[in-house]
C-alpha cells in the first residue's frame, strides 16, 4: 500500500467517523428542490390563513396602539420621573438582539466554514430582517413628535441644525440602519439562485414574471456562480463586524451614562453575547415549528437543532458569567452607588424580575449539558421560550432597576407599564409574524442551492469508483499534492 | 495510562509528564533538529535572567515589575494555547490538526510557570500597593477607606489561594489534554477524541472563569483603586491573538529546519493569519470599548487609569500601542496576499508578539513610573530571560514526541485542507 492510498483510506475513515450527514432520509438533489419549492407553489393551506389572520390581528393592535399614542402623547405609557425609559427601549433592545443570530449564522458561521448553517441560514436571516423592523418601531414612536423623526438623520437644512453626533442614540440610527441594509442585501443575494429555481418551475405567467424579475437573469452559468460566491464572501466579511458593532452601539446607549448598573465597561461584548443567545433561542422556537409543518425534518435535522442548543448553552453561560462579573466588580469598585444598584437588583422591589432573568438565562440553559435533553424537541422548545422570556427580562432589569432608584432617594419610584405599553409590545409580534408568515408562504425557507452544495454528491469525486475511470487519475493527483 | 506511554520521572515532570515517544513517531512527523533547538533559547534565557538578577540586587522595585511583565507574557501565551486547543476539540476542527501539537505542547508550561512565578511572591510588597497593611488600619495616617473595603478580596492569603487554584485548574485540564493526545500518538484507541472533547467542554468553562479573575488579580490589582469589568476579556483577546503568532512562528522554524514540509502548508498559514487579523481587531474592539466608555463617563475613579497613561511621557507609549498594535497590523493583514506571503506573515507575527508584550508593559509599568515614563533594560532582560527558559522547555517537549497528533481521526482532512 503506498502512502497515497493509505492517506485516502484515512480520509474515508475520517468521513465515516466524523459527523452525521447534514441531510438525512437519503434525499437526492431533486428531492430537496421539490421539498422546499413545492410549499411556495401549492394552494394556500387553510391553516396558513388561520395563522396569518391571527398575525394580522396583532398587527392591527400595534397600529391602534400607535395611533392612540400619537393622538395622546407618551403620557399614555407608564413612564414616570426617574424611569424615563421603559418598555420602548426594552423592546427595542429585545428585537435588535433577536436579529443577531441570523447574521451570526449567515456571516460568521460562513467564514468559519460551518456547513450546517446552510439548512437554517435562510429562515434565520429572514428573522433578522423582520426583527430589526420590529425594533425600529420603538425608537421611532418614542420620540413624541414623530413627524420630526427625520431629524435623526444628518440632513442639511435651512435652520443649520444637526443631530448630536456625540450621542450614542444617533450612532444607533447609523448602526441599525446599516445593519438592516446589509442584512437585506445579504439575504437577497443568497435568495437569487433559489428564486431562479422557482422561476424555472413556474407554471403561471404571473409567477414567472415576478420570480423572473427577482431572479435578475440568473442562469446558473459558471460566471454567475463565480461572481455570486465572491459577492457572498464580501457581504459575509462586511456583515461580520456588524454582528459585534450593532449591539455594542446599543449597549453604549446605556453604558456611556453614569447611571450605576449601566456604566460598566463589559457592556459591549456582554450585549453581543446576549443578543446571539436570544437570537438562537428565537431561531429554535421558530424552526422547531416550521420544520414540522413544512416537513423538512430531513434538512433541518435534530443535529442542527442540537448545534444551536450548544450555542445557546455557550452564550447563556457567557451572559451569566457577565452578570456575576458585574456584580463582583460592583462590590470591588468600592463605589457605594454601584454596590447599591446591584444589591437593589437582587433584593429590591424588582427582585422578581432579576431572578426570572437569572434562572431563564443562566440556570435553565445548563440542562443542555445533557445530550439527551438538547436533542429532545419538546424540551428544547420549552427552554427556548424561557430564554426568550429571560432575555426580555434582562433588558427590563437593566433599564428599570437602574433608573427607578437613582442618586436622589426623594425621587425614587416604582415603574409599572400601562396597557398601552403591553399591547404595543404584543402588537410587534403581530408585525413580526405577518412578515414571517408571508416569507414562509412565498419564499423557499431553506437555501436550496447551499444545502445541495454541502451534500456528499456535490463533491466532484463522489462518483469515483463507479467504473468511469476517473478515480485512477485522481489518485495520482493526491499523491502529487501530499508528498513533496 | 496505557502500556506504551509512561510517566516521566518527577524531575522531568515539570517539563514533560510523559516519557519520550519520539521513537513511535511517523518519520514524516519526527523532530530532527539538533539539541540547539532548546539549548539556544535556554542560553538566552539564562543570560537574560542573570542580567535581571543584577537588577534585583540593584533596583528590586524595577526588577519585580519587569519580571511580572515578562512572566505575564509567557502565562498569556500558555493561556492562549489552552483556549486554542479547547476550542479546536469542541468545534471538531479539521483544518488545524497539523498545527495542534504546538499549542498542545505549550499548555504543559503551567507547572514551569508556577515555579517561575515564585519570585513574584517575594516582590508582592513592591508590586501590589494593597499588600501594605497600614492601608487597612483606621488608626494609621495611610488609611485608605476604599482599599479597606476591598480587604476581603485583596489580601495575601486569599490572593495566594486563588493563584494556587488557577494553576491547579489549568494544570489539571492541560494534563488531560496533553497526555490524551500523546497517548493517541502511540495507541490510537477509539474514544480518545471523545474524551478530549469532554475535558475541553469543562476546560472552557473553568478556563474562562479563572482567566478573567487571574487577569484582574495579576494586572488590574496593580492599580487597586481602578476597576473595569471588561478587563478579563481584554486579557483574553490579546492572548488569543498572540498564540496565533506563536503557532505561525514555530511552524516556520520547524519547516526551516527541514520538518513538516508539505504537512503544514500555506493554506494553514493563511487561516492562522486570518485569526491573527481577526483577534487583532477584536483586541482593538475591546480596548476601544473600555477606553471610550471610561472617557465618556468621565468618572475620576475610572479615568485615573488612562490619566496615568496620558501624561509624563506615557502618552507616547499609548500612541505607539494604538498605532502598532492595531492600525499597522490592520492595514497590513487585511488582504489575502499578506497572509499567504510567508516572510511578511512571519514578520507581522514577530511584530504582534512584541506588541503583545508592549501591551502588558503599558498596563504595568506606569504603575511604577507614574511620574516619569521610563523603560528599563531589565524590562527587556527579564522578558527575554523568562521567554528563553519558557521556549527552551517548550522546544524540549516538542523534541520528545511526534510533531503532529499523528493518529487523530481528522488528520487526513487537515493534510488535504485547501483554503479556497
Amino acid at each position: 500500500m503506498n502512502t497515497a492510498s493509505k492517506d485516502k483510506t484515512l480520509a474515508s475513515l475520517a468521513d465515516f467517523h466524523d459527523e452525521a450527514p447534514l441531510v438525512t432520509g437519503n434525499l437526492k438533489f431533486h428531492d430537496i428542490t421539490e421539498l422546499v419549492s413545492s410549499h411556495t407553489e401549492k394552494k394556500t393551506p387553510l391553516a396558513w390563513y388561520g395563522a396569518f389572520s391571527l398575525a394580522l390581528v396583532g398587527l392591527m393592535l400595534l397600529l391602534i396602539m400607535i395611533a392612540y399614542l400619537f393622538w395622546n402623547g407618551t403620557g399614555v405609557w407608564g413612564l414616570n420621573n426617574p424611569v424615563g425609559w421603559g418598555y420602548a427601549i426594552v423592546n427595542f433592545v429585545f428585537w435588535v438582539g433577536i436579529g443577531h443570530a441570523g447574521t451570526l449564522i449567515s456571516a460568521i458561521l460562513f467564514l468559519f466554514r460551518q456547513q450546517w448553517r446552510t439548512a437554517i441560514n435562510r429562515s434565520a436571516e429572514a428573522m433578522t430582517i423582520f426583527a430589526v423592523i420590529c425594533a425600529l418601531v420603538f425608537p421611532t414612536i418614542h420620540v413624541g413628535r414623530v413627524w420630526a423623526i427625520y431629524w435623526t438623520l444628518p440632513l442639511p437644512n435651512q435652520m443649520g441644525m444637526w443631530p448630536q453626533f456625540k450621542s450614542p442614540l444617533l450612532w444607533d440610527v447609523f448602526a441599525v440602519s446599516t445593519y438592516f441594509t446589509v442584512s437585506l442585501v445579504f439575504w437577497y443575494v443568497g435568495l437569487v439562485p433559489d428564486i431562479a429555481t422557482l422561476r424555472d418551475r413556474a407554471t403561471t405567467k404571473l409567477r414567472r414574471m415576478v420570480t423572473g424579475v427577482l431572479a435578475m437573469g440568473w442562469t446558473g452559468a459558471n460566471r454567475h456562480w463565480r461572481n455570486y460566491e465572491k459577492a457572498y464572501l464580501l457581504l459575509a466579511a462586511l456583515a461580520t463586524p456588524l454582528v459585534l458593532s450593532v449591539h455594542s452601539v446599543v449597549s453604549f446607549d446605556f453604558a456611556v451614562s453614569v447611571v450605576p448598573g449601566w456604566h460598566t465597561t463589559i457592556f459591549p461584548p456582554y450585549f453581543v453575547a446576549g443578543a446571539i443567545f436570544s437570537g438562537f433561542a428565537m431561531v429554535v422556537t421558530l424552526l422547531v415549528i416550521a420544520r414540522k409543518i413544512y416537513g423538512v425534518e430531513n434538512i433541518i435535522t435534530v443535529d442542527h437543532l442540537e448545534k444551536m442548543n450548544i450555542v445557546i448553552l455557550l452564550t447563556g453561560t457567557m451572559v451569566g458569567f457577565a452578570y456575576i462579573t458585574e456584580f463582583f466588580v460592583a462590590w470591588y469598585s468600592g463605589v457605594q452607588y454601584e454596590q447599591y444598584a446591584f444589591t437593589n437588583r437582587m433584593f429590591g422591589p424588582y427582585a422578581w424580575a432579576y431572578w426570572t432573568m437569572m434562572s431563564c438565562n443562566l440556570f435553565f440553559p445548563q440542562f443542555f449539558w445533557f445530550k439527551k435533553l438538547r436533542r429532545n424537541i419538546t424540551f428544547m422548545f420549552i427552554i427556548s421560550i424561557f430564554v426568550n422570556i429571560g432575555m426580555w427580562f434582562e433588558r427590563f432589569v437593566i433599564t428599570v432597576t437602574s433608573l427607578h432608584r437613582d442618586y436622589l432617594p426623594s425621587s425614587w419610584d416604582y415603574y409599572t407599564p400601562t396597557f398601552v405599553d403591553v399591547l404595543t409590545f404584543v402588537g410587534t409580534f403581530g408585525l413580526f409574524f405577518t412578515f414571517f408568515l408571508l416569507f414562509l408562504r412565498f419564499l423557499p425557507i431553506v437555501a436550496v442551492s447551499e444545502v445541495k452544495g454541502v451534500m456528499p454528491e456535490a463533491d466532484p469525486h463522489f462518483y469515483d469508483h463507479e467504473g468511469d475511470g476517473h478515480d485512477a487519475a485522481h489518485a495520482v493527483n493526491v499523491n502529487a499534492g501530499q508528498k513533496q | 495510562m496505557s502500556e506504551t506511554v509512561k510517566r516521566s520521572n518527577p524531575l522531568i515532570w515539570l517539563i514533560d509528564p510523559l516519557k519520550s515517544t519520539a521513537s513511535n513517531a511517523d518519520p514524516a512527523y519526527r523532530f530532527t533538529w539538533s539539541q540547539a533547538a532548546w539549548m539556544l533559547p535556554l542560553a538566552i534565557g539564562i543570560a537574560g535572567l542573570v542580567i535581571s538578577a543584577v537588577g534585583w540586587a540593584t533596583d528590586s522595585h524595577q526588577f519585580y515589575f519587569s519580571y511580572l511583565i515578562g512572566w505575564t507574557f509567557c502565562l498569556s501565551l500558555t493561556l492562549g494555547a489552552y483556549f486554542f486547543v479547547v476550542i479546536q476539540h469542541l468545534t471538531k476542527a479539521r483544518w488545524s490538526v497539523v498545527i495542534r501539537r504546538i499549542p498542545e505542547a505549550l499548555i504543559w508550561s503551567f507547572p514551569l510557570l508556577a515555579v517561575l512565578g515564585l519570585p513574584i511572591i517575594f516582590g508582592m510588597h513592591d508590586l501590589y500597593h494593597w499588600t501594605h497593611l497600614e492601608l487597612f488600619d483606621p488608626a494609621s495616617p495611610e488609611y485608605d477607606p476604599i482599599l479597606a473595603g476591598k480587604e476581603g478580596y485583596l489580601n495575601m492569603p486569599f490572593f495566594m489561594a486563588r493563584m494556587a487554584f488557577y494553576f491547579i485548574v489549568w494544570t489539571f485540564v492541560s494534563f488531560r489534554l496533553y497526555t490524551l493526545s500523546i497517548r493517541q500518538d502511540v495507541t490510537p484507541e477509539a474514544g480518545i477524541t471523545a474524551k478530549q472533547r469532554k475535558i475541553s467542554a469543562i476546560g472552557l468553562v473553568l478556563g474562562g472563569i479563572t482567566t478573567a479573575f487571574a487577569a484582574m488579580d495579576i494586572l488590574m490589582s496593580l492599580d487597586p483603586h481602578w476597576f473595569s469589568t471588561i478587563f478579563g476579556i481584554y486579557f483574553f483577546a490579546g492572548s488569543f491573538m498572540a498564540i496565533m503568532a506563536v503557532m505561525v512562528l514555530v511552524s516556520m522554524l520547524l519547516q526551516r529546519n527541514g520538518m513538516l514540509n508539505g504537512v503544514i502548508k500555506v493554506d494553514h498559514y493563511q487561516d492562522l493569519g486570518k485569526f491573527l487579523f481577526g483577534f487583532t481587531v477584536f483586541w482593538a474592539y475591546i480596548a476601544f470599548s473600555q477606553y471610550m466608555l471610561i472617557w465618556y463617563g468621565n468618572l475620576p475613579e475610572e479615568t485615573i487609569f488612562y490619566r496615568h497613561r496620558m501624561e509624563h511621557g506615557w502618552e507616547t507609549f499609548s500612541a505607539v500601542l494604538l498605532i502598532c498594535h492595531f492600525i499597522i497590523p490592520f492595514v497590513v493583514l487585511l488582504g489575502r496576499w499578506s497572509k499567504r506571503l510567508l516572510p511578511l506573515l512571519g514578520f507581522m507575527c514577530v511584530w504582534m508578539l512584541v506588541m503583545h508584550w508592549f501591551d502588558f508593559f503599558w498596563i504595568a509599568a506606569p504603575v511604577l513610573h507614574n511620574e516619569h515614563a521610563a523603560m528599563s533594560m531589565y524590562d527587556i532582560s527579564a522578558w527575554l530571560g523568562l521567554f528563553g527558559v519558557f521556549s527552551a522547555a517548550f522546544m524540549y517537549r516538542m523534541s520528545r514526541h511526534a510533531l503532529v497528533p499523528q493518529h487523530d481521526p481528522r488528520l487526513a482532512k487537515s493534510l488535504s485542507f485547501t483554503n479556497s
